[in-house]
């Protein structure tokens, strides 16, 4: 029987086995079903609804900004302010303080107060260009400039009216795309992270039973121990990609359905980026889970044994967070191509710095070389490992006898 | 056969096997006995290829046993081990599968033994769901599903009842009439005895007796089981070349000599007091083990 047959016979054991755990599935299937319901709620509370979003617009605009003025506002002076920010409602308001006052209290909704000839108050601004500190400024100005000219609200129009240098934005960045690639970069970055967590610690426990069952005696008699581990792998890759598709397939189809227009051409192709990264990362963190996990033979001493590769896989997770706050950065770009940071930090570059193609082709080649090294590496020390029940094996007792 | 040639094998400090031999011709039921840490597991899993000897050979048909002979192994592990949660009819035909046999042929085989065991109501139960006796049944059944030409079990007997002690006694017995070569290891002596005809003795690595079970015990000192009534004081001037190897339940086991005349012997009890019973017998396989550890150790 050749290599590929019994491979194959033993990654089918392991999804068989995999599925026919009504806890596995159950889990996996209601946490799809919760992450469906999340993303289709955002269609039914109408976030997405592009009508609604214009009837909202329209409100807003239909709203007078209001300007509160203590004492009388001459005609001259409200011509020159509606030339500068348009048609407004005037409110009197009976002195400074009662403007603060007003000022401070929402439902007034005044978006400044003038005192002529004096200053024009506006409420502490939260934010740096907040719209009502924008309408006091122009407010100002136009005060300013009606009394420079001392001409009518026609002079001040036309001053406001002068076109001004062009302001040009370099480069095509939309907005939303950019967001929607924060995201992305965020969220790809914590699903490797809590997959490949996952999956590693669902192989050292499959390498565990084995071991631990002493079954493994009985089929490295008829099967060389690289086969055994090799559909091991497999088999576990296979059950984690129909788990990762089981969960997040449902979901992204609804998003897709409902806020198809809302999602930016561009983030598409992060997709097939962030399920190339989970194979390469698979590959290097699955490996050295099957070479740990041969070391010991009970469950409780899993976690421990496999503290190396959790080590690695949590900081390459953090070095992907860093990575997102400067993706331009040496740090991201050298983070890039270290095979055990590239799934993280050359995912968050491609969805945030667009690197060159090569640059992608020489992370995932080097990631992959790597885990082709530790494989041959993580099955001599299997084969030193598997056989030794009861205490935990030293690394090097196993690499010596592998 | 079977040939296990000048095997070596160290772990750190402790020699396992020594130069060990041993041989297993198809047809035959070969026991293969010795203390604990003797080194017979390590030489079953030598044979199978779970350990690899430090020098020596091992062979099957005057060829090196490579994974298409291990293939056709059937092998029993002294620690006992299958997949816990895994049915035992769907157990038995992934093995078969992984030692080669198509998928009906895997099928037909594991129904044959699930039936021929008396295991067939319980072919899609887990494994752990089973008594610790049906576990030991599926895994005699594990090890026999594909067909195997050599049959490797080590320390087949141990754990089962009386019943579960005949039934394995009939398979062996059965593969080896079909042809089937067939070595096991026990500590049961008295087991080996009544079924095997030939056995391997081995100790600290070496083998100390080999060969037919009925040749050894004929050519084994004889046992003479005297009760005297009164003191056994005789056996001060018991002849040279016999001795004393028990006494217990007012009986005096005396091992003789090939030249000594047991006549000489049940005179000199005689002349003590009134005989109450006399027995001259071969040596049982137990008594030729123990003979021949304890040549080894004054050598």
């Amino acid at each position: 029987m050749s290599p590929v047959t019994t491979v194959r016979l033993i990654a089918a054991r392991e999804v068989r086995q995999r599925l026919r755990s009504r806890l596995f599935v159950g889990t996996t299937l209601v946490i799809s079903a919760l992450l469906t319901v999340l993303a289709a709620l955002p269609a039914v509370l109408g976030v997405f609804d592009p009508d609604q979003a214009l009837l909202d617009r329209d409100q807003e605009e239909a709203a007078l900004p209001r300007l509160g003025v203590v004492g009388t506002l001459s005609l001259a002076d409200r011509a020159a302010i509606e030339a500068a920010v348009g048609p407004v409602e005037v409110v009197e308001v009976a002195d400074v303080d009662a403007a603060s006052a007003a000022l401070l209290t929402a439902s007034d909704d005044l978006t400044a107060v003038v005192v002529p000839g004096e200053r024009v108050l506006v409420a502490p601004s939260g934010q740096l260009l907040r719209p009502a500190s924008v309408v006091a400024t122009r407010v100002a100005e136009a005060l300013a400039l009606g009394e420079l000219f001392g001409g009518g609200p026609e002079r001040v129009g036309e001053v406001l009216a002068r076109p001004s240098l062009p302001v040009e934005e370099v480069g095509e960045v939309d907005p939303a795309e950019a967001t929607a690639r924060l995201v992305v970069a965020n969220l790809g970055v914590v699903f490797l992270f809590a997959v490949l967590i996952m999956y590693a610690s669902m192989i050292i426990n499959g390498v565990i039973e084995e071991k631990g069952s002493r079954v493994v005696e009985l089929l490295v008699a008829a099967v060389p121990v690289r086969w055994l581990m090799t559909g091991k792998l497999l088999g576990l890759g296979i059950v984690g990609l129909l788990q990762t598709l089981t969960l997040f397939a449902p979901p992204l189809a609804v998003l897709l359905l409902t806020a198809g227009d809302a999602i930016p051409a561009g983030v598409g192709g992060l997709g097939v980026a962030i399920a190339g990264w989970f194979v390469a990362g698979y590959a290097l963190y699955a490996v050295m889970a099957a070479g740990l996990g041969s070391l010991v033979s009970r469950p409780e001493e899993a976690q421990a044994v496999l503290t190396p590769a959790n080590v690695l896989m949590i900081a390459g997770y953090l070095v992907g967070f860093l990575a997102i706050n400067a993706p331009t950065s040496t740090f991201a770009v050298v983070a890039s191509f270290v095979p055990f940071s590239a799934p993280y930090a050359m995912l968050v570059r491609q969805a945030l710095a667009e690197p060159a193609w090569w640059e992608v082709a020489l992370a995932a080649a080097g990631t992959l070389a790597t885990a082709a090294a530790l494989t041959a590496v993580a099955a001599r020390i299997y084969e030193g490992g598997i056989l030794r029940t009861g205490a935990r094996v030293r690394l090097r007792e196993a690499w010596r006898a592998g | 056969m079977l040939v296990l040639e000048q095997l070596q094998r160290r772990f750190g400090e402790v020699v396992a096997l020594d130069r060990l031999d041993l041989t297993v011709a198809a047809g035959e039921l070969r026991g293969f006995v010795g203390p604990n840490g003797a080194g017979k597991t390590t030489a079953m899993r030598c044979a199978v290829g779970v350990t690899t000897p430090d020098a020596g050979t091992v062979t099957w048909e005057g060829r090196p046993v490579d994974l298409e002979v291990r293939r056709r192994i059937g092998y029993m592990p002294e620690e006992r081990g299958l997949y816990p949660r895994m049915r035992v009819m769907e157990q038995l035909v992934y093995l078969a599968r992984l030692h080669g046999l198509s998928a009906a042929a895997a099928t037909a085989n594991a129904t044959h033994w699930l039936e021929r065991l008396g295991l067939s109501a319980r072919r899609d139960s887990a494994v752990e769901e089973l008594s610790l006796g049906n576990q030991q049944r599926v895994q005699l059944a594990a090890a026999l599903v594909h067909d195997p030409v050599l049959l490797i079990l080590d320390e087949p007997f141990s754990g089962l009842d009386p019943i579960a002690v005949d039934v394995m006694s009939e398979v062996l017995l059965e593969r080896a009439a079909a042809g089937v070569a067939v070595v096991f290891s026990s500590h049961q002596l008295d087991l080996v005895e009544d079924l095997c005809r030939s056995v391997t003795v081995v100790d600290a690595g070496r083998v100390v007796l080999r060969g037919d079970v009925r040749e050894l015990k004929r050519a084994g000192d004889r046992r003479l089981r005297v009760a005297v009534d009164g003191e056994p004081t005789w056996v001060a001037a018991l002849p040279t070349d016999t001795e004393v190897v028990d006494r217990g339940n007012g009986e005096v086991t005396v091992a003789l000599g090939a030249r000594v005349d047991p006549g000489e012997v049940i005179a000199l009890a005689r002349a003590s007091g009134p005989l109450l019973h006399v027995r001259l017998e071969e040596p049982r396989l137990s008594e030729l083990f123990r003979d021949a550890l304890q040549d080894r150790l004054r050598s």
